[in-house]
């Protein structure tokens, strides 16, 4: 088959007055809006717009493994199936999870871990279900930060939420998160998120050029970032609750 | 079909309708000073046991010196003496397998059906009474059932013998959040005798989140089960018991019953 348009990378990533393609300054998040409570038929589910990525997760658990020699005597496992739909992306995916999609599974499972008590929940499993609907750039990133979002929306007892963000560099310049065309046409990138009970990183993933040095300045980024994020996924979680809370009260929180 | 026989101690959760309704989620802090106050349900001491942060989304609540946070959403974890609405999914010749809205079905032995008494003949006892094969319910019933034992890593197991318990043949069984069933309930059971009353049914509230419930017709059950709904709904608000009565009353006028 041929390609109609051929993948092709504009030379530079930065318009005349500095900003990037897309208008954002360096350090500016594109657009995030969030949602929880929106699937019915899942424990705890959540939703978000990230620019132009459309990401929905819903929890389930915790109940019975299948199969059954995945259970484990002594604590219960974390499963998160990462999913792209075949329409996600410009050329069409095949529906078949592929490597990418097992990494990414994996790395979301690792990263969600520590928050969790699984040693309480033993022979059970927690299942998360991440369906990219619209993909373009960080879906990793956004995928960690919904799949937190609705595990505390399933009422599973957390430590804290984990939020993630990606940093890069693109044209020689440190930028924080990265678009689709930034992530494929840009130098370096680095998927990071944090588990805000003990302030550790729980994601660092790295790809491209890069030196060690920057690495610190890299990370100072990220959790600017990362803050801002965690204020947006605290308000999403309340206004659930807040919004019928205050039709009652005459428009304020009664405390 | 009484509901007031329900151990209190259960449902004390939402007993203080005007106690501080802070909301707060996973992760945040709920206090720094830890000299004053200990962590209670809901919550945990950091690592370096300096601060008290919550691992629900839930409501902030200070008993004595503890900090609790009573949940908003959550799953069913069973406890022994709960007493739940179980649906029998499976049989075979020596138990039933029940459904408890748990992470595991819940197991009904045959000899936890019936009473047991013995019979006695010439001062000898002869034989226990009663049939030790399932036959007597089948699969697809409705049982009222009470928890005797249950732990992290067994099957939970249940019996049907106790007073309001057994097979229920009518009424409607309808589910809601298992965090919620303390309001459905209320402060020392006003909320429950308000919906008796106005509604004319009868209720069974379970702590699995089941709620039985049977009325004169259907167009008093379709009301109490808006009204449970809107409970549901409204469980972390203030005043909750007073709008619910104005709201049955209006509800009652719009529908034309009485």
């Amino acid at each position: 088959m041929t390609l109609l348009i051929k993948d092709e990378y504009p030379e530079k990533l930065f318009r005349e007055d500095g900003k990037r393609l897309d208008g954002r300054d360096l350090k500016e998040l594109r657009p995030i809006k969030l949602e929880v409570g929106i699937l019915n038929n899942a424990d705890g589910s959540a939703y978000l717009e990230w620019g132009n990525n459309k990401i929905f997760a819903a929890v389930y658990g915790p109940r019975e493994v299948h199969p059954h020699h995945l259970a484990k005597p002594d604590k219960g496992i974390l499963r998160v199936f990462y999913r792209m739909a075949t329409f996600s992306v410009f050329e069409r995916k095949r529906p078949a999870p592929g490597r990418r999609e097992k990494e990414i599974s994996m790395i979301i499972t690792d990263c969600l871990e520590p928050v969790l008590f699984l040693e309480l929940y033993p022979g059970t499993s927690f299942e998360v279900f991440i369906d990219v609907i619209e993909a373009d750039g960080g879906t990793r990133c956004a995928s960690t930060t919904v799949a937190a979002l609705a595990l505390a929306d399933a009422g599973i007892p957390m430590k804290s939420l984990v939020s993630s963000v990606a940093v890069g560099k693109i044209d020689g310049k440190i930028v924080v998160d990265l678009s689709g065309i930034e992530d494929k046409a840009g130098e370096a990138d680095l998927p990071c998120a944090i588990t805000w009970f003990n302030e550790e990183i729980s994601l660092l993933q790295f790809d491209g050029d890069m030196d060690l040095n920057e690495l610190d300045t890299f990370l100072k980024l990220a959790k600017d970032a990362l803050k801002e994020i965690y204020e947006m996924q605290l308000n999403a979680l309340k206004s659930k609750y807040i919004t019928i809370q205050e039709k009652y009260n005459g428009g304020q929180v009664k405390q | 079909m009484e509901n007031d026989e329900l151990d209190s101690e259960e449902f004390e959760d939402f007993e203080d309708e005007e106690f501080t309704r802070d909301l707060v989620v996973p992760g945040e802090i709920l206090t720094e000073d830890i000299v004053n106050f200990l962590p209670g349900r809901g919550t945990i001491l950091n690592e370096k046991k300096d601060k008290i942060i919550s691992l629900n989304i839930g409501l902030k609540k200070i008993t004595k010196n503890y900090i609790n946070v009573i949940p908003l959403r959550g799953f069913y974890t069973p406890r022994p003496g709960d007493k739940v609405i179980a649906l029998i999914v499976d049989k075979n010749p020596v138990k039933y397998r029940c459904d408890i809205n748990a992470k595991d079905f819940a197991i009904l032995k045959p000899k936890n059906t019936f009473k047991r008494s013995k019979i006695k003949t010439r001062g000898r006892i002869e034989k226990d009474t009663g049939d030790t094969s399932t036959e007597k319910y089948s699969i697809g019933d409705i049982l009222i059932t009470k928890i005797i034992s249950a732990d992290r890593l067994n099957m939970p197991e249940l019996t049907t013998v106790g007073k309001y318990l057994g097979k229920r043949s009518n009424g409607i069984v309808i589910s809601i959040d298992t965090p919620k069933i303390p309001r459905v309930i209320g402060r020392s059971g006003s909320m429950i005798k308000l919906l008796k009353n106005l509604t004319k049914c009868h209720i069974f509230v379970t702590q699995n989140g089941r709620i039985w419930l049977k009325g004169e017709d259907l167009a008093h059950e379709k009301l109490l089960i808006d009204a449970i709904k809107k409970i549901e709904k409204e469980a972390h608000t203030v005043g909750l018991t007073d709008r619910m009565s104005e709201y049955i009353e209006n509800e009652k006028k719009k529908r034309g019953i009485n």
